[in-house]
């Protein structure tokens, strides 16, 4: 399979899926596009991680507060 | 996968000579690492001291590549000069900027980084090419660029070439990172990538 050999799909979203994409795309200097294949690698990492099973966890870096963020 | 021309100084002439980067490191190159690279670094680490040994000594890029290959965030290259590999890389692209000004922005992260043993002085003298760990970081800001990410790179340096990153390639340091091995981390903005391009 060529990396460089593009294939095309329509996306359908809500209006507030839009609007969450859109701001994302602002915070993070990124294109709608590159939002979107920025959260395909990321859905990836996370799941090859739960599947080897370890957890995705976030620390708050004042409190040291672990919470854990679940993946369906 | 993509081949791309760049160049190399040859040390023993000093003159530039044309070689390949390519957008992956292939099973070819794995096979080429393993019989011509860990040959040369285990002659020179032979009877070494832990402590003089370079840190890259020990990494198996075969073992990586079995890693990172399944995943989409990783990005591997590799330079081939006069059918010889002359360096390696491997990036990713999942990590945050640190630098306050594109704090919380995409980067391109360089997870690996190396030339070949005798393309550094202090394994061989002379080396035999100068110049790839400067495409090797010209290659991870194009991806940045690719992915959308400005140019914005980052990477934690191995000790004895902070001053490669930082007064070479115009890297800001951000101080010891103490859950990499302590290495200094450096960060390059949208604006330092350009300026390094230009050069």
């Amino acid at each position: 399979m060529d990396d460089n050999e593009k294939r095309t799909m329509t996306l359908n979203l809500t209006p507030r899926e839009m609007a969450v994409l859109e701001d994302l795309a602002a915070k993070k200097d990124l294109s709608k596009t590159g939002v979107m294949r920025l959260a395909l690698r990321l859905l990836q990492a996370a799941d090859a991680k739960i599947r080897a099973g370890q957890k995705l966890m976030f620390e708050d870096e004042k409190t040291k507060e672990k919470g854990e963020l679940v993946i369906i | 996968m993509t081949e791309s021309k760049v160049y190399l100084r040859k040390v023993a002439i000093n003159q530039l000579v044309e070689a390949s980067l390519f957008d992956e490191i292939t099973d070819e190159h794995l096979l080429i690492w393993k019989t011509t690279w860990v040959p040369a670094m285990e002659a020179y680490c032979k009877g070494r001291a832990d402590a003089e040994k370079p840190d890259d000594s020990q990494w198996n890029w075969k073992w990586k590549a079995d890693k990172w290959r399944p995943f989409l965030k990783y990005h591997s290259f590799s330079i081939v000069c006069e059918k010889e590999l002359q360096g390696l890389m491997l990036a990713s692209d999942l990590k945050s900027a640190r630098i306050q000004a594109q704090f919380g922005k995409p980067i391109v992260y360089v997870e690996l980084l190396a030339s070949a043993p005798w393309n550094r002085s202090k394994i061989q003298k002379p080396k035999r090419f100068g110049g790839v760990g400067t495409i090797m970081l010209a290659a991870a800001i194009q991806l940045s660029l690719d992915l959308g990410f400005k140019g914005r790179i980052g990477l934690h340096s191995l000790p004895g070439a902070e001053s490669f990153y930082q007064d070479d390639c115009g890297m800001t340091p951000l101080g010891n990172d103490a859950a990499y091995g302590n290495w200094i981390y450096f960060e390059m903005t949208e604006k330092q990538a350009d300026e390094f391009r230009q050069k």
